[in-house]
């Protein structure tokens, strides 16, 4: 980066181009007070305290919008500018409960105090929980106020309170538009904004209705950055201590610190250093905590006697397990593990299928979400991650979003895709639905549920037909592009639009914009995987990337968005029936015989069943015992009668979980494990991320973690392999095991994660995949064809049912539903129906209707909305009370083995 | 039946225009423009066209009709005259003289628009369309020669070449700030970008102000033709002008323009045939001032709300949507089409040497003419008010002139001789801002302005930046303070400071220049903040914090006139005086001769005639029964004593109320009758020597001593003779000489003695010929009084006009009536004697320049010298005090003992004074305050309350304000005929009827029962 050197009162500073003055003098330890600046937020220049002297420049100039120039000789800190200052301030204390910040007893006097000058309670600072964290109250003190000449005119407002995670006392607003700014330029949503003018101007809503009534998304990012006591949490504690850890929601692996206090957490704060997420949170990061510390957890182990549960002592339940999985032969019992869980969790948990029972009757959830990406990118590619990494969308020329809800489910992710289409990206939305995404998109095709090869085969051939296609690229990189270019064929454009429903002219408009503002990304995320051709929905698109080049290079590439926090992880730890840790096959003897060597024993030389068959398997009674780790299929596989039928018919069922889920209900022991609050350990995010997790609080009651948990019934069962002492040592067997983690270590990653492919020490990890050459040598391209999804409408189901997720829940809701605020936020699931459907059904918004599949049916409460397009529902899958997962399909596709969860037909009555 | 089509204008050897400015439309001129077609149609007049124009800028007159070729400017015309100019005018050539402009100074009517000064003194280059042509109808536009600068950038110039012209011409922006437009361009046609905007800032926001709308209803195409050649210029392809939604027929007529543009080709791809391509869009404003301010502007233009942002980077760098952009005012870009067609160097001929061109005020506020005024840059500021603009309505005195609007500031009568320009606008503390130019006259209370303007940018404010939003809001509570009567004296300097840190402070020119009003109302009107502080006192009666109704406020002695009138109305004349007497122990003198300021102030006079204030109260004491001596009180003796010396209304008021306080008081007074000015100046046909008895009788009764013929040569004897306090309240009793030579002879005197001369009975010989030298009231009284005595020519000779006259006006009619005759504009220069006559050689003389006192300056005329001859002359020109030597007192201007305005004390222990001996000549309302002023701080200064305050009237039933009024005109005070009354020196008035006295005092608007909000 270019520097250049300017003077700042006095001190030669180094600066880069394009830095304000203000971030300049920052930078050089100099102190400017502001309450508008914002490393965040685009310069404001509001608050008039950042103005400096500039030689050679007119009156003050505010030092947050003046570029740094080289040479420039800039003073902070005269009496001409304090002046200003201080009536800037003396002027907004006029109009802020401002009794204690000139008070010389503020430091001394305590929130229970009595106030010798009768100040109210509500305008005392020390009663404000921003107290001691104010910046105004560090402005106050830098310029040394210690008189009001002005006037009082508080305005007087009621405080906001209906935000279940934060309050908004604009009484104490100093008007800086933080708040605004960043809910606008950081969020793109715009939920509040600066209404009226002059003194009454304030920050308001659309409507200046309660904040709750708003677009708001409770993300909380107003209250970070609010340097007044304007907007606060309504757990207003202050930690003891701060634990730097990793979100355990989605699979952006968010920075954050954990606020503890008392052995709780009570706080969460975004990490900004050595982090994906910059510092910023969702809704769910920021304030789905309660869970932790919920009373619903699970404090002891639980043993079925006379069908209800005995609490029973760790040796008792251990041994019980020890003994009664001992008693199945390997082909029989099956290891579940989780997605939730750490690396080292997961690895422990592999290791005890493949080296304890020995069978590689070992999966978890990844199947339900992206074992068609491991599948489809292992074909074209040679390894199924993302290739790139999120942090570099923004520089993208456009980006093509496909079955991705990216703000509902990856809301980080989506402040990417803002960032890029305000840097001039262009972005195409693929989605049936009118997702929040279309609002900033410049394209959105609105295609038919299930036909995604169609669409995108649509887009190649007009590449191809166009010339728009990287020939250069293609010939020197891939293979197999003429069996490909044959099977374009099919899809002339008149079909694709029948199939798809997108009129012929969007679909050439989309692949045009994909292939001329190059570097192009396509994302995507369940929209593509879940459908009984799921691998051929991944394989087009990597197909669409290697067509114009688009892979190798900074913000391009296929970028699967994971769900889970760590599914990424479970898969490269080896939780995965036909692979070790790394994507080694089971079946590859040379492969088994390292693995022999390393863990002491013989493995399994056949593939073990995915998750989906070892449901069914446990239903045609061929798996009789199960070891279920932080898993609830209960709610989550397709057609859940089905799966609990499965389950109850197993002869023995252990689940190891925080809560009693709602397939715990079911087992025959219950073994307490711990949330990642308690428990140190890794997380990979979804851009192949190794980050740590740290131990914030003690496990809670005699709850173990998991890994331990694992280990200590491997020991029981006589196994050797099992006696680390702690997690670390565990990511150190991971490492010489799994070589694209063959250079990581918890010393390495303290400050920051690395990206894997990482094979040694010194190795600095993998940003973006196959740069030189793909994985796999040559990308491959295969040709398709179209495969309409397995489950239609017809006259008896006539809907289309498809599901997804929403931004205040998570996955099956074990944590989230336990959070009260988030209940409050989104309390019920919705059945989202269009207008002109529900008015054939005679259905009104806030109806309760009745929906029915094939396989079962499911009442909830109709939301009638143009989002959802005609002869389509939508439902998301958090709820127990109206889980959707009754009524999904549960075909699989043929290479994954991963259910059509996005396409099942169904009818919709009144309830 | 199909409408009849009135034929084209150019086939008519006449056509009426209707002027369709916003203005006239409001006064119905869609209408009369269709009865105009209807008649002329049924009519079947042969080359006679109706057509319409934009705004002529002369709204005050609207709605305004011409008639060309001839040019008949019809004003105020309504459809009811519609038959009659069709009929009289178009059809038989004979124009309707009754709708002619009348001047506001010579009443005279002039047919055509070209010889109305509001017009011919204007030099219109923006406006030059406007009212002329068809802003409909492009062809009209090209007809004047429009949209040839286009095809001429387009075909002959470089962008460059352009820019350098623009330069050469000097012109400078006319939004406000006034940077060079020609540098402007430059900028954004360097900045690198292959996108730029040109933006047409047409979101006028100043109150009062209507320049832009006016030109872009009347003159679109202008704007457009400006737009298209700097956008040419900076390299735009795209353009917004940016309207407010409060302008919809300028937002109508502009879209329309723009179509008609397109269509023509001089919008759209390939301009002219031209590689130039130019898209204009219209983006219409919410109406938020702040809005003006280019970046806030361009922000709007983007869908966000409208505020600023700091600047570097500027718009030409960084503008809409991130790209180079400019962005000119409505004005600056009508004229770049005359520019480029005429030249630099012609325009820049124009102006002054820093101001080029010319400039547009919206001319408002209390002036005759309102309206547009185009005059070129260093134009005088008194021209405008006085030549274009017809002066002040309603005889009234200039007070300031506030240009620039909300953002600008408010100059003084002292400044009215300046140019008008950048700089020397800048210079006293204004700005030339967008054109707003609002006069203001005495009824104007400059803290109520700058009030108001604060309130205006505060409610304006777009509530980013802490200065703007919370300073303005500091500094209209404590304005509102002041004109409540909560203000103290710091606020002055608070004000002071606060404005000085906005201004360093606040992002953008909204507050950087919101304290302006403040600050230059305090730079020249200071003392008007002080008297609101101080003494609660609102000169222009305006303030409702302070003012209960403007009648008692203006009172100096705070008589409670709507409390009175109200007893009058319920026919309790004796309860009148007793509310009268609450305040002044000289109800009778006053309810004769009181200058009554109260009437001037009266809000009846809004509506019809203020109500005869001072005849209702001659009523009341002439019907009085005595009942306010029933709560009168005196007190205990003190066993202080004080001495008075004066037994004018000054001397006997302080007496009366320090006497009441228990007082011993002594008045000496060395004529030999009491009263002072009431007994020796006033003659008895205006004030009878027994009204005057009345009220003296009445203060001797609460036990005051006069001794007459007693001179007091000296302060320290009355201290040695045991008083404790001195109040001095000579009067001022010598007249002023003229200064012409010869002005000691024989039969020339002055009118003080003459006037005393008389009141004492001596024999005064004036002959037959008078001739009486000033324009007060001592003038008329001296001419009067001539007639009296026998003279059979009284002959005023006054330098100014009868406007400037400070004599009361009823009592100048009086004396015409009587026969007096007033040489106007003539100023003596010599006295000689000549065959036993007076010969008086006099100088005729015009008005100038304003001077301080407000009035226009008389200025001699060449040549204009001429000779009257007299028997006698008395100067009237004024008095001044007579101050014995040993008094050792500090005198200041004209002989004036100086004292504490706040208390009267002289810097002398103990002695305090007031009066004419402080404030020279004045009048007895004045002497009679300041008596009570005296009386109060002598009180408290020898150890008392200082409280005078009496309640001597029965409390009121509980009335509300007058709900409606009717026009009803003031009673005409009965009088005996002119012929009679110069007969004797008997009053001259009647005393009003009962029921002429409850007719009048039912007009009452009994304002000051309003209710107020804080």
């Amino acid at each position: 980066m270019a520097g250049i050197r300017l003077t700042i009162d006095g001190q030669e500073v180094k600066a880069s181009v394009g830095m304000t003055v203000l971030e300049a003098a920052q930078e050089a330890g100099i102190y400017i007070p502001t309450l508008c600046a914002d490393p965040d937020l685009k310069p404001y220049g509001g608050c008039r305290l950042c103005i400096v002297e500039i030689e050679k420049m007119r009156g003050f100039p505010t030092s947050c919008t003046t570029p740094a120039t080289e040479g420039m000789v800039v003073k902070t800190n005269t009496e001409a500018l304090n002046e200003v200052r201080r009536t800037v301030v003396e002027l907004l204390l006029s109009d802020h409960p401002s009794e204690c910040l000139i008070c010389h007893r503020r430091e001394r006097c305590g929130p229970f105090d009595i106030c010798l000058r009768n100040v109210a309670v509500t305008e005392r600072c020390v009663t404000c929980a921003k107290n001691g964290n104010c910046e105004l109250q560090d402005i106050v003190d830098y310029l040394g106020i210690t008189e009001l000449p002005f006037k009082h005119t508080e305005r007087s407002y009621p405080v906001d309170t209906s935000n279940p995670f934060f309050y908004r006392d604009l009484v104490k607003c100093v008007l800086c538009g933080k708040c605004v700014r960043v809910c606008d330029e950081v969020l793109g949503i715009g939920a509040v904004a600066i209404i009226n003018r002059g003194f009454d101007s304030k920050v308001a809503t659309f409507g200046d209705r309660p904040i709750i009534d708003s677009s708001c998304v409770s993300c909380g990012e107003c209250v970070a950055h609010c340097p007044v006591g304007a907007l606060m949490p309504k757990v207003t504690e202050r930690p003891e201590e701060e634990v730097a850890t990793t979100c355990t929601y989605c699979g952006v692996g968010c920075g954050m610190y954990l606020g503890v206090r008392d052995g709780k957490v009570i706080s969460v704060r975004g990490k900004r250093e050595g982090t994906v997420n910059n510092g910023f949170l969702c809704v769910k990061g920021r304030f789905g905590f309660d869970f932790i510390n919920h009373e619903d957890r699970l404090k002891t182990p639980l043993i079925k006697k006379n069908g209800k549960f005995v609490e029973a002592g760790w040796d008792e339940a251990l041994e019980l397990v020890a003994t009664k999985l001992g008693g199945y032969k390997p082909d029989e019992l099956a290891v579940v593990s989780s997605a939730k869980c750490t690396n080292e969790d997961n690895y422990v948990a592999q290791k005890f299928a493949r080296a304890v029972l020995k069978t590689n009757n070992v999966d978890h959830c990844a199947r339900l979400c992206h074992a068609p990406t491991v599948a489809g990118l292992v074909q074209s590619f040679g390894s199924g991650a993302m290739t790139n990494s999120f942090g570099e969308f923004r520089d993208a020329g456009c980006i093509f979003a496909i079955g991705t809800n990216t703000t509902e489910a990856h809301p980080i992710i989506a402040l990417e895709l803002k960032r890029a289409v305000d840097n001039g990206a262009k972005l195409i939305v693929a989605n049936p639905r009118e997702i929040d995404l279309v609002r900033w998109s410049h394209l959105w095709l609105q295609h038919n549920p299930g036909s995604d090869v169609a669409l995108l085969m649509g887009m190649m051939r007009v590449i191809v037909d166009e010339g728009l296609l990287d020939q250069a690229f293609i010939d020197k990189r891939c293979e197999n592009f003429d069996a490909f270019k044959a099977s374009l064929k099919a899809f002339d454009l008149g079909s694709v639009e029948r199939i798809t429903g997108v009129p012929k002219e969007k679909i050439a408009e989309a692949a045009r914009i994909y292939a001329i503002n190059k570097p192009s990304a396509i994302l995507y995320a369940m929209g593509i995987t879940q459908h009984s051709h799921g691998t051929d929905n991944v394989i087009a698109t990597a197909n669409l990337a290697m067509l114009t080049g688009n892979i190798g290079k900074p913000a391009s590439g296929v970028n699967p968005l994971r769900g889970q926090n760590n599914v990424q992880g479970a898969c490269d730890v080896g939780a995965l029936p036909n692979v070790y840790p790394g994507y080694q096959a089971v079946t590859d003897a040379k492969v088994k015989g390292k693995f022999e060597a390393a863990w002491g024993g013989s493995l399994s030389p056949s593939a073990g069943l995915p998750v989906t068959e070892i449901v069914e398997a446990a239903y045609e009674g061929k798996i009789k015992a199960m070891y279920l780790i932080g898993e609830n299929p209960l709610l989550s596989e397709p057609d859940i009668t089905h799966a609990e039928e499965a389950l109850s018919r197993l002869d023995f069922l252990v689940v190891q979980d925080i809560f009693l889920s709602e397939t715990a209900k079911l087992a025959d022991v219950v073994l307490p494990g711990v949330s990642f609050a308690e428990k140190d350990g890794t997380f990979t995010n979804t851009e192949r991320r190794v980050q740590r997790v740290r131990k914030a609080i003690e496990p809670i009651g005699e709850s173990r973690a998991d890994w331990l948990v694992t280990c200590q019934l491997g020991k029981k069962m006589g196994a050797k392999g099992f006696d680390f002492k702690n997690a670390s040592q565990i990511m150190d067997e991971i490492a010489a095991v799994t070589p694209s983690y063959g250079g990581i270590s918890y010393k390495r990653i303290e400050k920051g994660g690395l990206q894997w492919p990482c094979p040694t020490p010194d190795h600095p990890g993998t940003p973006i995949l196959h740069t030189q050459q793909f994985t796999r040598g040559k990308g491959q391209f295969v040709p398709l064809e179209y495969k309409p999804p397995m489950e239609l409408p017809d006259k008896q189901y006539p809907l289309v049912l498809t599901t997804g997720r929403s931004l205040y829940h998570f996955h099956t809701g074990t944590m989230t539903r336990k959070v009260e605020g988030l209940n409050i936020l989104k309390k019920e699931g919705e059945v989202e129906i269009n207008p002109a459907d529900a008015s054939k059904l005679g259905i009104a918004d806030g109806d309760r209707v009745k929906v029915a599949s094939r396989r079962g049916e499911v009442v909830a409460k109709a939301s009638v909305t143009e989002a959802s397009p005609t002869g389509v529902v939508f439902m998301t899958f958090h709820f127990a009370e109206s889980p959707a997962n009754r009524l999904t399909n549960s075909a699989l596709d043929p290479v994954a083995k991963i259910p059509e969860y996005k396409v099942c037909a169904v009818r919709v009555e009144k309830a | 039946m199909s409408k009849p089509k009135p034929a084209s204008r150019a086939d008519n050897k006449r056509t009426i225009l209707v002027c369709n400015g916003t203005g006239c439309v409001s006064g119905k001129a869609f209408e009369i423009r269709e009865a105009l077609e209807k008649q002329v149609a049924e009519l079947n007049l042969k080359g006679v066209a109706v057509d319409f124009t934009g705004c002529h800028g002369f709204c005050q007159q609207g709605p305004i009709a011409v008639v060309e070729p001839e040019g008949i400017f019809y004003t105020k015309v309504t459809v009811d005259d519609v038959p009659e100019i069709v009929q009289s005018h178009l059809r038989d050539g004979k124009p309707v003289a009754r709708l002619f402009y009348h001047d506001p100074v010579t009443d005279e009517a002039i047919p055509c628009y070209k010889d109305i000064t509001f017009y011919s003194q204007q030099t219109r280059i923006i406006l030059r369309n406007c009212g002329h042509i068809n802003p409909e109808r492009i062809e009209d536009y090209v007809k004047t020669g429009g949209y040839d600068s286009l095809r001429k950038v387009l075909s002959e110039m470089s962008p460059e070449q352009v820019i350098d012209e623009v330069k050469r011409s000097g012109l400078r922006g006319r939004g406000g700030a006034g940077f060079s437009t020609g540098q402007k361009w430059e900028f954004c046609y360097k900045a690198p970008g292959d996108q730029k905007y040109m933006i047409c800032n047409a979101d006028e926001g100043d109150p009062g102000a209507f320049m832009d709308r006016s030109t872009m209803e009347g003159d679109p195409h202008t704007v457009i033709e400006g737009m298209a050649i700097a956008a040419y210029a900076i390299g735009a392809s795209e353009g917004y002008i940016y309207i407010r939604a409060e302008y919809p027929l300028a937002v109508k007529r502009v879209r329309l323009a723009i179509e008609r543009a397109e269509e023509k080709g001089f919008l759209g791809d390939k301009i002219l045939g031209s590689d130039f391509s130019f898209h204009l869009h219209v983006k219409e404003g919410a109406g938020a001032f702040v809005c003006g301010e280019e970046t806030a502007l361009m922000a709007s233009i983007e869908g966000k709300r409208g505020m600023p942002r700091p600047r570097p980077p500027f718009p030409a760098q960084s503008g809409l949507w991130g790209k180079p952009s400019n962005i000119n005012n409505v004005k600056s870009l009508a004229t770049i089409p005359v520019i480029i067609a005429r030249g630099a160097d012609w325009y820049s001929q124009i102006g002054t040497e820093k101001s080029k061109g010319t400039v547009v005020f919206a001319l408002t506020g209390k002036i005759a003419n309102s309206g547009l005024v185009e005059v070129p840059m260093g134009f005088p500021l008194q021209k405008i008010i006085y030549e274009i603009g017809g002066g002040i309505p309603n005889g009234k005195k200039f007070k300031a002139v506030q240009t620039g609007g909300p953002s600008g500031g408010c100059l003084p009568a002292s400044l009215i001789n300046q140019p008008v320009d950048y700089e020397t606008l800048a210079q006293a503390g204004s700005i030339m801002g967008s054109g707003g130019m609002v006069v203001m006259d005495e009824d104007t209370c400059m803290v109520d302005v700058a009030r108001y303007f604060l309130s205006f940018t505060q409610d304006e404010s777009c509530g980013k930046c802490i200065p703007c939003r919370l300073g303005t809001k500091q500094m209209l509570d404590i304005l509102n303070d002041i004109t409540h009567g909560r203000g103290k004296m710091e606020d002055i300097d608070l004000l002071l400071s606060l404005s000085e840190q906005i201004k360093a402070g606040s992002l953008c020119g909204l507050g950087q220049t919101a304290p302006n009003p403040v600050l230059t109302t305090i730079r020249y009107f200071r003392d008007e903040y002080e008297e609101h502080i101080k003494n609660h006192h609102c000169r222009a009666a305006v303030c409702e914090g302070i003012v209960s109704a403007p009648c008692s406020h203006t009172c100096p002695a705070g008589v409670d006139a709507p409390r009175y009138i109200r007893f009058i109305a319920k026919g309790k004349p004796g309860e009148a005086v007793a509310v009268i007497r609450e305040k002044i122990p000289f109800p009778s003198v006053c309810g004769y001769v009181c200058i009554h300021p109260c009437e001037a102030k009266c809000r009846r006079g809004l509506i019809d005639e203020a109500i005869g204030i001072r005849v209702l109260k001659r009523f009341a004491v002439d019907n009085d029964n005595g009942m306010w001596k029933q709560n009168s009180k005196i007190a205990t003796s003190t066993g202080k004593q004080v001495a008075i010396v004066g037994s004018g209304p000054a001397g006997l008021t302080t007496a009366f109320y320090l006497a009441k306080l228990g007082h011993k008081v002594t008045v000496f007074e060395a004529l030999p009758e009491v009263g002072g000015m009431m007994q020796v100046a006033i003659p008895d046909y205006r004030l009878p020597k027994d009204v005057l008895q009345n009220d003296i009788r009445e203060i001797e009764a609460v036990g005051v001593d006069i001794k007459t013929n007693t001179k007091v040569e000296s302060t320290d004897e009355l201290f040695t003779q045991g008083y404790d306090a001195v109040f001095l309240a000579m009067g001022a009793h010598e007249g002023l000489k003229i200064g012409v030579k010869g002005e000691d002879s024989p039969g020339v005197m002055d009118c003080v003695s003459f006037l005393r001369e008389v009141s004492l009975g001596k024999k005064v010989n004036v002959g037959d010929s008078v001739a009486v030298i000033g324009g007060g009231n001592a003038a008329i009284d001296s001419a009067r009084t001539a007639l009296r005595l026998g003279s059979k020519e009284v002959t005023i000779v006054y330098r100014r006009t009868k406007d400037e006259m400070p004599a009361s006006a009823e009592e100048v009619e009086g004396a015409i009536e009587e026969g007096v005759k007033i040489r106007f504009l003539s100023a003596p220069s010599r006295i000689t004697k000549k065959d036993g006559r007076l010969e008086l050689a006099c100088q005729a003389m015009s008005l100038g320049d304003i001077d301080a006192s407000g009035r226009r300056r008389p200025e001699p005329v060449e040549g204009g010298e001429f000779t009257m001859s007299f028997d006698s002359i008395i100067a009237a020109i004024g008095q001044r005090p007579e101050i014995p030597s040993r008094f050792e007192l500090s005198l200041g201007r004209g002989n004036t003992i100086v004292v504490d305005p706040d208390s009267l004390a002289t810097d002398k222990e103990g002695v305090f004074a007031g009066g004419d001996v402080v404030k020279g000549p004045a009048s007895v309302i004045e002497a009679i305050a300041h008596g009570r002023l005296a009386a109060s701080s002598i009180d408290k200064y020898l150890g008392g309350e200082g409280d005078i305050d009496e309640t001597l009237a029965p409390p009121e039933e509980a009335m509300k304000p007058l709900e409606e009024a009717e026009e009803e005109m003031r009673v005409e005070i009965p009088a005996p005929p002119a012929k009679e009354r110069i007969k004797n020196f008997n009053d001259v008035e009647l005393t009003l009827s009962q029921k002429m006295a409850i007719k009048e005092a039912e007009r009452c608007l009994r304002c000051d029962l309003e209710e107020r909000e804080e």
